[in-house]
């Protein structure tokens, strides 16, 4: 086991890297050097120079074949991912202020949307799936069929802007916009909820109603067990292994936050500082994000697989 | 679970902690109101708007635009007057005003902001021009100051700068290496606003996030990416509501509170809100005091006569246009072998017909409608509406579809085909890759070209990569669009001047020796009407040659909450909040 999680440790970095790299490609390669953003509209050539210089903008973006062999990786990708390895995510262009302070101010309001919307519709989608096997074929479980394919049809987009103009705008049920106090909470973890368990409860359902007909749950019928029992003891219990991967691969999304969800409610976020990030091109925050976000979801996958063996003590991992 | 459950709620406990004590939505005499992408309180980094704005809530500067006044008219501000312009130009004497103090501020020895003096301007200056800092106004001052260029190349930062002079305690020296009457305007820009160097030196690199300056407001709280909060300047001084202003100004009611002292209003709260549909929700809910309106709005807010929506008009929503002072052209390559320019006068003339076919070519007025909402016009100088120097004029190449298509016959390419029979194919680039207004234009832009029969591609790029292009002189053809900086002509004439050549402002290489000659005298020249014949001038000579195909002039439209008041419009609005007032609503 411990082998196993040291090689899958081991293994985070070159995914990180590769994630790194294809950002690096499409911000830095094909969207171009930075330096002439910063030095504004009116720079002269002599201080794009001296900007591309000081951030190392200048230098080959992969190997430094002219100072072979001692300097070979004084590039710029070897040296973003090296600094990157260290902790240091650099400075953001548009605010020069450390991305480490602006990822350390975004979590906790990420979190605090990303948390009860993750638990809210974990519990509820669970509840409904419970309901929808035990009723199953009956006007319950269809009428949740229906409302969950309709609820996961509609864009999380519609449900904002529906959600801002009547409950919030109209009808003032809520804040539009802000981050103020936990009832500016309450609308967008609402909507969240709304658009997300439509999906995950179809899949729950179906998990459940798999188990349902396995040949322990008419054992146990046979025996007399109590049709609650069996759902709550045996059925809920086996259909553990897929819930699980389903609810460990959405860990890395509490520390990523809701790109609509932040950006449309005015959660100062990570979400938010993404969206803003992309839309200014300020690389060093892209970069730190979606390295960071690669590297959780590794280690989401590998937390996955021991989880797998305590779910099902069959399974062994080698 | 329970473990998860209490660590969200302590989450959120910590979280709003801060946030809830600054953040009550208090309906004092505060006004809401809302940008995004604020970057930080470094005068040396205000180069975008809503960073100008907010860093002229705490930072002031020599001078500053009289109100209410049109045309725009420079004022002191922390000057006692006007400066004293040594006869050959070369030298503006600044007095600047006693018992003008910095905020209050951990960084001074005592937390008691100290006297401003003319020390402080020199430094804030020279600060601007240091490397180091990278700062996008060291433009303003570092070819026209004495020994400036020579001191950046010099890098020895410890050195001064011969053309700042603090000569004593209250008067400072501008010394110039050649006349540059626009300094009048540059020192209003926020690029040139005093600092402390105590402030620098005790917050380092966070000196962005504490500005300490001589203000209307000082900082009470600021959330990155969220909100932004100032309070009254206790120490703020001796400002009063302009008296006088233009004729309509009485009638509108924007001399009510004349002579009262400023600011007028108790706190502003900006948000930084990103969505423009989240933005209308709170202007229509009264949260904010005003808000622009987007492309996609617009028919629902403005009727077919350009006015404002009968259920907006209603509720008292008044609606401002204001010519934003910009203009957005086509720039032709003039070093580009297919379109530019020729040492051959033979292959000039085509080149220049070819060009002359492509503006013609374009159904400017047809854009404004169909991708714009009409909410730009179509220009017809190099000079927009309000700067001295612009007339109405028709422009030479108005659509009409025929004349293109026989000025490509005559430049060569007979129903728009080359030599091989083929379509003439030109590439253009522009800024916005992967945003809908970008995709629409393009789109146009090759419709219009394709009924001449050329195949113009449009290369939709990042904006470092549609820099980096417009720079180096890659480019064949680029949409580009400047907004002015400061009223006065010779900030869009730079534009064309020779020696401003790629990797200069002039990324489309025109040269005309002319056209030099009448730019370097304007250059020196007061405003006077001599000069404006002079722009007129060259506005004509630049339109004959055609290095751009002339596009439009924008148009921003605000709507203002009935409760709003004393807002005019201003083309360089950025200190104008300490005149706003709210009434009770």
């Amino acid at each position: 086991m411990i082998a196993y999680i040291l090689r899958r440790i081991i293994s985070v970095a070159p995914i990180a890297l590769g994630v790194l790299l294809v950002t690096f490609l499409l911000f830095r390669v094909i969207g171009g050097n930075p330096a002439y953003r910063i030095a504004g509209k009116n720079a002269t050539p002599a201080k794009i120079a001296q900007i591309s210089h000081a951030r190392g903008y200048d230098l080959p973006y992969f190997l430094n074949f002219e100072k072979f062999p001692q300097q070979l990786f004084h590039a710029q990708f070897p040296r973003l991912a090296r600094n990157i390895l260290r902790g240091d995510f650099g400075e953001s262009l548009t605010s020069k202020m450390r991305v480490s302070q602006l990822l350390r101010d975004g979590v906790l309001p990420s979190l605090c949307v990303t948390t009860p919307l993750f638990f809210i519709e974990l519990i509820l989608a669970v509840a409904l799936a419970l309901l929808a096997a035990y009723y199953r074929d009956t006007w319950i479980d269809r009428s949740l069929v229906v409302l969950a394919v309709m609820a996961m049809s509609i864009s999380s987009l519609v449900y904002i802007m529906v959600a801002q103009y009547w409950l919030a705008s109209e009808w003032r049920l809520f804040p539009v916009w802000g981050f103020e106090g936990p009832q500016y909470l309450i609308l967008p973890v609402l909507i969240g909820t709304v658009a997300g368990t439509g999906g995950t409860l179809r899949f729950y359902r179906t998990v459940m109603l798999d188990e349902m007909y396995q040949d322990y749950v008419r054992t146990a019928r046979a025996k007399g067990v109590s049709p609650a029992k069996i759902l709550f003891s045996h059925v809920l219990r086996n259909a553990l292994i897929p819930i699980l991967t389903n609810v460990i691969v959405a860990l890395p999304f509490l520390y990523t936050g809701s790109l609509l969800l932040e950006s449309f409610f005015g959660i100062p976020g990570l979400g938010r500082l993404l969206v803003s990030a992309i839309s200014n091109g300020d690389e060093d925050v892209i970069f730190a994000e979606t390295f960071i976000g690669a590297v959780l979801f590794v280690l989401a996958n590998t937390l996955t697989d021991i989880a797998y063996t305590w779910a099902d003590p069959r399974i062994r991992i080698k | 679970m329970s473990v998860l459950r209490w660590l969200t709620i302590a989450v959120m406990a910590a979280t709003f902690a801060g946030a809830s004590a600054s953040g009550a939505q208090l309906r004092d005499n505060t006004l809401y109101s809302v940008g995004a992408d604020f970057k930080g309180f470094d005068p040396a980094d205000s180069g975008d708007t809503v960073s100008a704005a907010m860093i002229s809530r705490v930072y002031e500067g020599l001078l500053e635009y009289a109100y209410l006044d049109h045309p725009y008219r420079a004022e002191p501000r922390l000057a006692e007057a006007l400066p004293e312009v040594s006869a050959d130009g070369l030298t503006y004497t600044f007095h600047l005003k006693k018992g003008v103090h910095f905020s209050d501020d951990l960084c001074f020895p005592s937390g008691k902001g100290r006297e401003v003096t003319a020390e402080d301007f020199v430094y804030s200056f020279t600060r601007i021009l240091n490397p180091k800092l990278e700062s996008t106004g060291d433009w303003i001052f570092i070819n026209h100051v004495a020994g400036a260029k020579e001191w950046v190349q010099a890098g020895n930062l410890t050195v001064k700068i011969p053309g700042f002079v603090a000569v004593d305690r209250y008067t400072l020296q501008i010394k110039l290496r050649q006349p540059y009457p626009q300094l009048i305007w540059v020192l209003t820009m926020p690029y040139a606003f005093v600092v402390p160097h105590e402030a620098i030196e005790y917050y380092g690199r966070e000196f962005r996030r504490h500005p300490v300056g001589t203000g209307p407001y000082v900082l009470k709280d600021w959330r990155f990416n969220y909100r932004v909060e100032f309070v009254k300047n206790p120490t703020f001084s001796g400002q009063t509501y302009p008296a006088t202003g233009e004729l309509d100004d009485r009638a509108a009611g924007l001399l009510e509170d004349a002579g009262k002292p400023l600011p007028l209003l108790d706190r502003i709260v900006d948000y930084e809100i990103s969505e423009f549909y989240t933005v209308w929700q709170m202007f229509l809910g009264g949260q904010l005091a005003s808000t622009g309106i987007s492309k996609d709005y617009f028919e629902k807010v403005i009727n077919p006569q350009f006015e404002l929506s009968d259920a907006l008009q209603k509720r008292g929503v008044r609606l401002y246009k204001t010519p934003n002072m910009d203009l957005w052209y086509i720039a032709f390559n003039m070093k580009d072998p297919t379109i530019g320019d020729s040492t051959d006068p033979a292959v000039a003339a085509k080149h220049r017909k070819l060009r002359q076919a492509f503006a013609s070519a374009i159904d400017v007025p047809t854009y404004c409608t169909v991708i714009h909402n009409n909410r730009d016009t179509p220009a017809n100088t190099i000079l927009p509406p309000g700067v001295a120097g612009y007339t109405t004029k028709p422009y030479a190449y108005q659509f009409d579809r025929q004349r293109a298509k026989k000025l490509i016959a005559e430049a060569g390419y007979p129903n728009g085909k080359d030599a091989t029979g083929h379509p003439l194919r030109l590439t253009m680039i522009s800024a916005g890759a992967g945003s809908t207004d970008a995709r629409q234009q393009a789109e146009f832009f090759a419709e219009q070209l394709r009924a001449i029969g050329v195949d113009l591609v449009v290369q939709q790029l990042s904006f470092a990569e549609y820099l980096r292009r417009e720079h180096d002189g890659e480019a064949q053809i680029v949409y580009a669009g400047w907004i002015i900086d400061y009223p006065d002509g010779q900030n869009f004439m730079q534009l064309l001047y020779g020696p401003n050549k790629a990797p200069g402002v002039n990324f489309c290489n025109y040269q005309n020796p002319e056209f030099d000659r009448l730019y370097e005298k304007v250059l020196t020249m007061q405003d006077c009407p001599e000069r404006s014949a002079l722009y007129a001038q060259m506005s004509d000579i630049a339109i004959a040659d055609c290095p751009w195909a002339l596009m439009t002039y924008s148009l921003s439209y605000g709507l203002f909450q009935p409760w709003f008041q004393n807002y005019k419009p201003h083309a360089f609005p950025y200190p104008n909040a300490k005149f706003y007032k709210v009434k009770p609503h």
